[in-house]
């Protein structure tokens, strides 16, 4: 049997909005639906369908948009809409002005679809818009690159933010591009996990397997073409994987999976970790039950019942309805019979009592009183 | 089994074997006490010599012996940075639990990785030779353990970056 292994978590298209854009689509009668979906920390999306307009549904997305660290603009750029109009025309429409608080509206026109055949294609494909705004965003940051530094040798590196707290940095030479990731973890053993990954790609990216992939290093000192950047940057304890990307990669529908890949760097490093953590978690505690299983086979009474280590899961207590505590909580008879054992209650007494009538206190005869030594 | 290993692990077998006479002692000091003289040290001359058996500088094994008492403690080879991480997180996961062991101290003897204190109680709920393979037999499989924990990271990390370098392919 053969098995497929798929790297979920990269995924361009959304699998939840692909989900209830397929529903969308599939439904007869198109209820009047909305949908609000966040993804990946800060990316938000909406989808709205009318009954009034069965065959149509409004999708306004909102993403942190790549900048270069200096300018970050809330609008999507002409050439990012450009892309998004050509997913596909005939289904696609931008809708101005974008639904606020998003940067950008899609009218989807499910009755354009050709074919049913391709209508899981194009939908995958419009669920996947995060992905197509920002590798047209990083394809544009590239192309505006000063034409004069590559001319004159000097290739200054781009810093690009995708997450505020992990930017990462590109260099573009002219026959390849060089993109370095600083990596930085809270914990020290994140670290450890996270550099031991790093060799397996380094080894992994040099051995035949995957030699048309991009060359990969890691290094725990900043790379050469980092020289000039500031200190507070290239400050790390993961140190910094760097992959040289070549044309190969970036060849027509290449470039948005490369971009793709490249900004969830990071990301998946994490979440590798993660998963890392999670698995030697689960040896431990089944290798755990083990020793305690052989630490039990040692005792001498011999008919002794192997106790599992529990965690601490909370045990509900369990309520025993006897006939006793029913007549006592239908009657309330622990009150009244309070009630009819009480003396009598005079206003004031106990004042009175305190005041005039209170005995001088004596020892007891059960108590003692130390001695002092001398 | 590698020959210095098993060296190594026959040697503190036969000290275990040695070591585990213990009796009921009551606390000498305190009246109506009984407690691990190994441990509160109250007594000079209920105290045995401690033996410190060797395999080399990282893998070390203390056993201090009393009169009601034994304790064990041991350090566990730690060959690099992954290695020590996950020994020390196994080893604490294993400290933390140690009321499911019995045997298990809460907090390691300085200088060591995990400590065992074993009292004349244990030996009598407990079989001697039974208790003496278990503590070898743990031995054994903590560095088995450890060694198949970071060759499955490994493993792990291997197919990570294959599929995610399958992706630009």
């Amino acid at each position: 049997m053969k098995t497929t292994t798929r790297m979920a978590f990269f995924e361009r298209a959304s699998p939840a909005l692909k989900h209830i854009l397929l529903q969308l689509y599939r439904a007869d009668k198109p209820p009047a639906v909305e949908h609000h979906l966040h993804e990946l920390g800060s990316l938000q999306y909406h989808v709205q369908s009318d009954a009034s307009e069965p065959h149509c549904a409004y999708m306004s997305v909102s993403t942190p948009l790549l900048s270069t660290g200096y300018s970050i603009s809330g609008e999507l750029p002409r050439y990012t809409l450009e892309t998004v109009k050509g997913i596909c025309p005939e289904v696609v429409e931008i809708v101005e002005p974008p639904r606020s608080g998003y940067q950008l509206t899609l009218k989807l026109t499910f009755t354009n679809i050709p074919r049913k055949k391709d209508a899981a294609k194009i939908i995958t494909e419009i669920s996947s818009v995060h992905a197509v705004i920002l590798s047209s965003q990083l394809r544009e940051l590239l192309r505006s690159v000063n034409e004069e530094e590559i001319t004159q040798g000097t290739y200054k590196p781009i810093k690009l933010v995708y997450h505020p707290r992990e930017p990462f940095y590109v260099v573009k030479q002219p026959e390849k591009l060089t993109a370095v990731f600083p990596i930085r973890f809270k914990e020290e053993s994140d670290v450890v996990i996270a550099k031991a990954f790093f060799q397996e790609l380094v080894n992994v990216g040099s051995s035949g397997g995957c030699a048309r992939a991009p060359a990969c290093y890691w290094s725990p000192i900043p790379p050469a073409e980092l020289r000039g950047e500031s200190i507070q940057d290239l400050s790390t304890n993961g140190g910094f994987v760097s992959f040289e990307i070549t044309a190969r990669h970036v060849e027509g529908k290449k470039l948005d999976k490369t971009v793709w890949n490249l900004l969830n760097f990071n990301a998946l490093v994490k979440y590798h970790v993660k998963c890392t953590k999670g698995f030697v978690q689960r040896r431990m505690r089944s290798r755990l039950d083990s020793f305690v299983e052989a630490l039990q086979q040692t005792s001498t009474k011999e008919d002794r019942p192997i106790e599992k280590v529990k965690g601490r899961a909370r045990v509900k207590k369990l309520i025993k309805f006897t006939r006793c505590t029913v007549l006592m909580k239908r009657w309330n008879l622990k009150k009244k019979i309070k009630r009819i054992r009480s003396r009598l209650r005079i206003h004031g007494f106990g004042k009175f009592q305190r005041r005039w009538l209170k005995l001088p206190s004596f020892s007891s005869v059960m108590r003692y009183q130390k001695l002092d030594k001398s | 089994m590698a020959s210095s290993l098993r060296l190594y692990l026959t040697c503190i077998r036969n000290t275990l074997e040695a070591a585990m006479c213990l009796q009921n002692f009551p606390c000498q000091e305190v009246e109506r006490h009984n407690k691990p003289e190994v441990e509160m040290k109250t007594s000079p001359e209920l105290l045995l010599n401690p033996v410190v058996i060797c395999r080399n500088e990282a893998e070390k094994c203390l056993i201090e012996t009393s009169i009601n008492s034994l304790r064990i403690s041991l350090k566990v080879k730690q060959a690099d940075e992954l290695e020590n991480i996950l020994t020390k997180k196994f080893l604490r996961f294993l400290s933390m639990r140690a009321e499911a062991f019995q045997v298990l101290r809460r907090k390691p003897v300085q200088g060591y990785d995990i400590s065992f204190l074993i009292t004349n109680y244990h030996c009598e709920e407990m079989q001697k030779h039974k208790l003496i393979d278990f503590i070898v037999q743990f031995m054994e499989d903590i560095d088995k353990e450890i060694s198949e924990l970071k060759l499955s990271m490994n493993t792990r990390g291997r197919l990570v970056a294959t599929e995610f370098l399958k992706q630009f392919i």
